[in-house]
């Protein structure tokens, strides 16, 4: 199987004694667009956090093209982080930098790319989220679309193998969902494989390959989105679309 | 934790640490077993003092130079020179040798510690050789002898006629001093007010806070005879002769600098040079100052003084800031140890006096390496003290960027050094600004307190100003409006760019 892009075996996250993964076995394939939906609570961003270790699994393990993330020095993680774009909820963009700075900070610092290289690839990344003409501009003076639309561009300079995003909509005013959202179709449309914690159902139905259902620290349940939309097969998942459709 | 630049830092700091914490203790043990020692074979008098002295080209004479007519400063021909009795001894003395003589001025109390760690070779300060000061050094003959005078304001000279006519006053003296035992044991129902400097002691007596000063009879007719509105009568102390007189000190064990100094003393004697010649130039020197005594012929003080004072702060912003950083990340960092030692170091520091801290840098330091300038010193101290709450500051403001910050660098492959260095310290320096504004205002002020040591500040060439210029209040003031202009300027110029950082962002 050389397409596994990133494979999850009996994953557990506790604090203290609340446990919030109870036991996850998972695989994403190369190209797959995966959005995780399900109740709040119920453990979907920490289990995206565990993916690039931003979250220390209490058990279990977590592969990535092969390399077991869960017991490697902290120099190969951070080689590996580099290929796995995030994208917060919080945008989480630098707020002393302006928007040229925020995408071209990394690979300069970490691919030691030239300012000239690093500028360039900035700039043609924020011409494809469509922000070339704000590049000198300070994150605080975007609005909270453009902000997390900056925050995509900074994860893709990076040239990521995989994207994940955290509730990349639900921080945003419902007027600027959609540009992000237009963001990331295109995205998904170049072929990135993506991991997508989000609330936006829609978006789940147009784009997903996969639909994954979470609740109470598990995966209930795994579906194409037509079948899991109209037939869900859990109890859980069937409650939960009542509520929200 | 891939943070070896830290580590290294780390390392150079714990080093700088362990000299700071064990190097008095082993100066200490070496002085003990040197007096024992010598205290065990004064027969074989092994001693080195006196060809040590020679060896070196100089005699460092420790004095506290407040005290006319012994030691005193006075304007001659424009410049600043020490004058007095004690030093034209000191000069000849130095010629006996045929040496250079160096002058060292402090607080009278440092300079027993002074003498101990070998910072001077001997003091000449009119001090009086009492047994209990014969325990820690050794004396020699006495080359001045004269009575205890209690100074007082002219308009209460009915009040008090004696020394038994202070009952429940409280009667001023210098600190460390005979006169302030003999006020404790010798006057009935008076209380003791202790200060360093004499000039203090003055400007207590006039403002009412003592009702008399007790001090040695030249130095008292000095005072009157400069002070229209003081008064001096002798005390009558009954005191062992042998413990008022005025003796150069040594430390134990340095007989054969003992004997050079017995022989300068005797010559002096058999000549009576003292009296002849010593005391009536020392009387010109304090007229000539009293006659030129307006605050503007003394600005030079004042500007010497701001000088040092600045040069010491920027110098311990620079490293208190550089070594500040290095704690706070020991401090959050996730080795143990380093934690510990920062968390140890910043609670020690802040709760301990910056006074004592300047002290036992220079005398306790000082006695390892016994080239360390008191300004080097006064600067260490001020650093290291500095360090400890810039570290508290900068911890806060790295405490205070959101941990989204440090997630999204992390997540875009940086590691934990680029990501303090590029986006998460950048930010809080931004936010610490002010407090580290406030941090450098507060050590110009702080600052002041290394004059205790003898370093050129403001604060200590106020105290020269005073005792030549027989005023007290008034030089104060000066220093005290000094103060306030710089220190109002720089918060006013932090200001403006604190408004600028914000504006730009």
């Amino acid at each position: 199987m050389n397409s596994k892009m990133i494979e999850v075996v009996n994953l557990k996250k506790s604090y203290g004694s609340n446990t919030v993964l109870k036991d996850i076995s998972e695989v994403v394939e190369k190209g797959q667009v995966i959005c995780i939906i399900g109740p709040s609570g119920s453990g979907k961003s920490t289990f995206l956090r565990c993916l690039n270790v931003l979250e220390q699994p209490s058990d279990g393990k977590v592969y990535f093209e092969g390399n077991e993330l869960t017991n490697i020095s902290e120099n190969e993680l951070n080689i590996l982080r580099e290929k796995m774009g995030m994208v917060f909820q919080g945008f989480n963009l630098f707020p002393n930098m302006n928007v040229l700075e925020n995408v071209k900070l990394a690979p300069m610092k970490v691919k030691n790319k030239t300012v000239a290289e690093a500028e360039k690839m900035a700039t043609g990344l924020l011409e494809k989220v469509g922000l070339a003409d704000k590049a000198k501009q300070f994150p605080s003076s975007l609005s909270g679309g453009q902000q997390q639309r900056v925050a995509i561009a900074r994860a893709l300079a990076m040239d990521p193998e995989v994207m994940l995003f955290d509730e990349p909509t639900s921080a945003l005013d419902p007027e600027m969902v959609g540009e992000v959202l237009k963001v990331m179709r295109n995205l998904a449309d170049s072929g990135m494989t993506m991991i997508v914690v989000t609330h936006e159902m829609g978006f789940a139905k147009e784009v997903a390959d996969q639909v994954w259902f979470m609740a109470d620290g598990y995966i209930q349940e795994i579906g194409t989105p037509e079948e899991f939309f109209k037939e869900p097969k859990t109890n859980r998942a069937k409650e939960f679309l009542d509520k929200i459709l | 934790m891939n943070m070896n630049i830290l580590k290294k830092m780390t390392a150079l700091l714990m080093l700088a640490l362990a000299i700071l914490f064990f190097a008095p203790f082993m100066q200490t043990k070496a002085v003990a077993s040197e007096s024992s020692s010598s205290s065990s074979s004064v027969s074989s008098t092994t001693d080195s003092s006196l060809s040590d002295v020679k060896k070196k080209g100089t005699l460092v004479v420790g004095l506290s130079a407040d005290y006319p007519p012994y030691e005193f400063t006075a304007k001659v021909n424009g410049e600043t020179k020490y004058v007095g009795i004690d030093i034209e001894i000191a000069r000849k003395f130095a010629k006996d040798l045929g040496v250079k003589l160096v002058i060292k001025n402090m607080d009278f109390d440092s300079l027993l510690v002074a003498l101990e760690t070998h910072k001077v070779d001997t003091v000449i300060s009119a001090m009086n050789p009492t047994s209990e000061r014969r325990k820690s050094v050794d004396f020699s003959n006495i080359y001045y002898t004269g009575g205890k005078y209690i100074v007082i304001n002219k308009k209460d000279k009915a009040k008090y006629k004696n020394k038994d006519s202070f009952e429940n006053k409280t009667i001023g003296a210098q600190t460390g001093s005979l006169e302030y035992n003999l006020v404790q044991k010798q006057m009935k129902g008076a209380s003791v007010k202790g200060l360093a400097k004499l000039n203090n002691l003055i400007i207590a007596l006039q403002s009412g806070k003592v009702a008399g000063v007790l001090m040695e009879e030249a130095t008292a007719k000095a005072y009157v005879s400069n002070n229209s509105n003081l008064y001096a009568f002798n005390a009558k102390m009954n005191v062992d002769t042998n413990e008022t007189g005025a003796a150069m000190a040594f430390s134990k064990g340095s007989t054969t600098l003992v004997n050079a100094a017995n022989k300068t003393i005797s010559k002096l004697k058999k000549e009576n040079v003292i009296n002849k010649k010593y005391v009536p130039n020392a009387a010109k020197y304090m007229k000539s100052t009293s006659k030129n005594n307006t605050m503007i012929s003394y600005w030079t003080y004042f500007a010497k003084g701001l000088e040092y004072t600045l040069i010491i702060t920027v110098i311990s912003v620079f490293f208190g800031f550089l070594l500040g950083i290095i704690l706070a990340l020991m401090r959050i960092s996730n080795a143990k140890i380093l934690h510990t030692l920062a968390v140890m170091y910043i609670e020690f520091i802040r709760g301990t006096p910056l006074m004592v801290q300047v002290m036992f840098v220079y005398f306790g330091i000082g006695a390892l390496i016994q080239s360390l300038p008191a300004l080097a010193a006064g600067i260490i101290a001020v650093s290291l003290n500095s360090a400890a709450y810039v570290a508290e500051v900068i911890r806060s403001g790295i405490e205070s960027i959101a941990t989204g910050q440090t997630e999204a660098a992390r997540s875009l492959g940086m590691n934990q050094k680029q990501t303090y260095r590029y986006v998460v310290i950048p930010q809080a320096i931004k936010n610490i600004w002010p407090a580290l504004g406030n941090e450098f205002i507060t050590l110009i002020k702080e600052s002041s307190i290394v004059s205790v040591i003898g370093v050129g500040d403001l604060m200590y060439q106020t105290q020269l100003v005073q005792s030549a210029t027989y005023k007290g209040v008034l030089p104060l003031f000066i220093t005290m409006m000094i103060y306030f202009i710089v220190t109002f300027t720089l918060s006013k110029f932090l200001n403006y760019f604190e408004g600028k950082m914000k504006h730009e962002q």
